[in-house]
């Protein structure tokens, strides 16, 4: 009797949490997006500079070689699979153009945000989340420090400033790779390449990618830095929020890009 | 502690000179990217081995099963759902500028759906989901002694834990990329009809597909399959240190797996290239 | 018999056991002592194959502990049990499935032996009929009695012991260490045993050896330990400093 009642239970027991766990991550997301924005008001900015600096460093510099290689790789495939195309039509003079596109307004940005997350997000989820179980955010607050402040608001600035820069190198290195492969699998001379994505790729589409690369990096700073802060559990919690926090950035990469995309054409 | 003059690898004495410095911070990465390139195959022979020797524990793979698959699927909905409104978004507004005709969108799409974007992106999801996940779970074990544990009772960490989580991966990252191309193109029909007014008789369109595509699509999602949780796996076991190293572990995984994905990619895209332009079509 | 010859570990340019050479018997127990951070659990991993040294070599009964095939060592390992500092229960199992997993492992397959045996390697450390429950469902002195329980099961004449009382109670630390006299005078084992409880181990160890950042300055039996002359060693033996200790 006992056992099937627990049986019964089981299914709404599993909403139950799922539906609290989800509040409870939505709720605390607001509540770092309010506390941050706040912080940004001029009568309330804090600027912890050297702290902001350290940040800047760390991100870009960690970032840096793995969004080069991935940029370099996904110019490549971008126009090896457009030359699929192009070679079927003989139209080689849009091979520039198709590359460039997918490029600039959707594959980069994407690949970029993930790689980014993966780099900056989950570290920075992972540090934070060390620095909650073994209790020095509570520390923090005991020396009246506001981790806000002093924690989250560097790592957000460095991250929506780095997110931007990366996707710039990241642009540039794509298109690089893209034309030395078509130059060298393809045999579409590099010149040609270029020539098709001055001609034809258009400043709206490079901004159109900048403005995801903000939102992308809005949205991984808020969300590592949360997962981060609302650790418990040792060693384990921590490997459990870095996956939440990669997860939840993952998904806000796709829908801010959907609500973008939408909203701009 | 003092340090002995005498450790291995470090030259004592000796004034760091900048050139010295700029060497060392060039070689390092390299080493370290060697190094771990070596461990990695070396962890998928052993892999391999076990899979060929040991028993299989279908329990353990039921279970690995499950946690990749059955607890990815509305993850990969929700994105692989999203990637599909945005691709046809971008393309059929492009399509609509330039050349007004629609015809073609569907099943261009679904062609590069399946040599490109299903299974790569699937891929990354799962090196963001699975890869974190077995990385905390092994790391943990590791920073606990459980592994200690395990190889005291003579039970090989790689048989015991890689296995069937390699196995498992691999066949889920298969089903998980047909589900993905689904839902992907369900949810492109819907945008094309919502905002283009496209039939879904007309976008349903299977002409351009050929056993090309389905190879490229299925032979990348095999690769990624069996590269990500090596990666992974190969990150939680060498986790050092309490909640700092399982957080530094998982990072690793994500980019590692992440990376290898993209490499793995550009590999077989270009072989591809290469088959299509030597085959007579 | 163990031989440890001339084990020497660097981890990140540090010296963490520095040259030491030490032999236990065969059913002697020896205490292994020093102040934390010391190296005293990475020698213990040394010993029993977890970790390579850099230098030297660990013999036991003749056999070069780190030159075995994997397989090799696999059945040196049927012989050595181990309880971990951390517990080291499997999460994923149960009590009773984690106490009898190395039964399994050495290709035991009589479920109903293996039955019988967990029912009363339970009763023997006083907690019968907790096998259906998990390992984060018990307290700190039930998990270490567990684990106890895991590492003697195959009956190892070899047993080490990593801090088997830390972070315990007193009542439950003697209790634990009831259960280690217990399995050297009912089973003969040569063990070897970590802990900071000096108390404790004073009556169930016959030799103590001492390390200190990674060297052995002290190896013999009790009177030789209680009329050592060496500051260090007696400061830890009796637990007060009358100096500044250098740790």
């Amino acid at each position: 009797m006992h056992r099937l009642a627990t049986t019964l239970q089981a299914p709404f027991h599993w909403l139950g949490q799922t539906a609290l766990s989800w509040s409870f991550n939505a709720g605390g997301l607001a509540l770092l997006t309010l506390q941050v924005l706040r912080n940004l008001l001029p009568w309330r900015w804090q600027f912890d500079g050297p702290e902001t600096w350290r940040n800047l460093y760390r991100v870009g510099v960690k970032s840096f070689p793995i969004v080069v290689v991935t940029a370099v790789l996904v110019g490549a495939i971008m126009v090896i699979q457009s030359g699929l195309y192009i070679e079927q039509y003989g139209a080689y003079g849009l091979l520039g153009w198709g590359a460039g596109y997918s490029i600039l307004r959707e594959v980069g940005p994407i690949l970029i945000g993930l790689m980014f997350s993966g780099r900056v997000g989950a570290n920075n989820t992972a540090e934070l989340g060390t620095m909650k179980v073994t209790d020095q955010v509570d520390a923090l607050r005991a020396l009246a420090i506001d981790p806000i402040g002093y924690l989250v608001m560097p790592r957000f600035i460095a991250m929506i400033l780095m997110m931007f820069l990366l996707v710039v190198i990241g642009n540039f290195t794509a298109l690089i790779g893209g034309a030395v492969t078509s130059q060298v699998l393809l045999d579409v001379n590099m010149v040609l390449f270029f020539q098709s994505v001055i001609a034809y790729v258009l400043l709206d589409d490079l901004l159109h990618g900048l403005i995801k690369a903000v939102a992308f990096g809005f949205a991984i700073a808020i969300i590592s830095c949360h997962f981060g802060l609302s650790t418990s559990g040792g060693a384990v919690g921590v490997g459990r929020a870095v996956n939440a926090s990669v997860v939840g950035s993952a998904i806000a990469i796709f829908v801010l890009d959907y609500a973008i995309t939408f909203a701009s054409l | 502690m003092s340090a002995s003059p005498d450790i291995p690898g470090r030259p004592s004495g000796r004034e760091p000179s900048n050139f010295r410095e700029f060497l060392s911070a060039l070689g390092e990465p390299i080493l370290y990217l060697t190094r771990t390139f070596k461990e990695l195959v070396e962890m998928f022979g052993l892999t391999l081995y076990y899979m060929a020797r040991g028993r299989t524990r279908w329990r353990a793979i039921f279970e690995q099963l499950h946690e990749v698959g059955n607890r990815s699927v509305i993850f990969i909905a929700v994105t692989l759902g999203f990637l599909g409104m945005i691709l046809i978004y971008q393309a059929g507004y492009q399509a609509e500028q330039i050349t007004g005709d629609l015809q073609l969108l569907g099943g261009l799409f679904l062609q590069l759906l399946l040599r490109e974007f299903a299974p790569t992106i699937t891929a990354m999801m799962i090196a963001t989901r699975v890869a974190t996940g077995m990385a905390a779970q092994i790391g943990s074990m590791v920073v606990t002694e459980q592994v200690d544990a395990l190889q005291m009772c003579a039970a090989p960490p790689v048989d015991y834990l890689v296995v069937p989580r390699f196995i498992a991966t691999t066949i889920m990252m298969i089903v998980l990329t047909i589900f993905a191309v689904l839902v992907s193109y369900s949810a492109g029909a819907l945008t094309a009809l919502l905002s283009f007014g496209l039939n879904v008789r007309t976008f349903i369109d299977l002409s351009f597909i050929g056993w090309f595509d389905l190879i490229l699509c299925l032979s990348k999602a095999l690769a990624y399959g069996m590269a990500v949780p090596i990666i992974a796996c190969h990150a939680g076991l060498n986790v050092s240190g309490g909640s700092e190293g399982v957080g530094r572990a998982t990072t690793n995984a994500v980019v590692n797996a992440s990376l290898a994905v993209v490499i793995l990619d550009f590999i077989i895209t270009s072989l591809g290239y290469v088959a299509l332009s030597l085959l007579p079509s | 018999m163990i031989r440890i010859e001339n084990v020497t570990k660097y981890h990140e340019g540090r010296v963490v056991i520095d040259d030491v050479t030490l032999t236990i018997a065969d059913n002697t127990n020896v205490g292994l002592i020093g102040p934390g951070g010391c190296g005293k659990s990475v020698l213990l991993k040394i010993v029993c194959g977890l970790i390579k040294p850099d230098k030297g070599r660990v013999l036991i009964d003749d056999i070069d502990v780190h030159k075995l095939k994997p397989t090799e060592l696999a059945e040196l390992r049927f012989r050595i049990g181990m309880l971990f500092q951390n517990y080291a229960l499997f999460d994923s199992m149960n009590v009773a499935d984690n106490i009898a997993f190395p039964l399994r492992q050495a290709g035991e397959t009589d479920e109903e032996l293996i039955a019988e045996k967990v029912k009363q390697a339970l009763i023997d450390i006083s907690l019968p009929g907790i096998g259906e429950r998990y390992p984060n469902e018990l307290s700190g002195g039930m998990k270490k009695r567990v684990s106890f329980a895991r590492a003697v099961i195959r009956r190892p004449p070899i047993v080490f012991y990593d801090d088997p009382t830390a972070g315990l109670d007193p009542v439950t630390s003697s209790k634990i260490f009831i259960l280690l006299r217990k399995m050297q005078h009912d089973h003969n084992t040569t063990s070897v045993t970590i802990s900071h409880d000096i108390e404790g181990i004073k009556d169930i160890c016959d030799r103590f050896a001492m390390l200190d950042r990674g060297r052995l300055i002290f190896e013999g039996d009790r009177p030789a330990i209680e009329a050592c002359e060496d500051s260090l060693v007696s400061q830890f033996w009796q637990g007060y400093s009358d100096d500044e200790l250098n740790v």
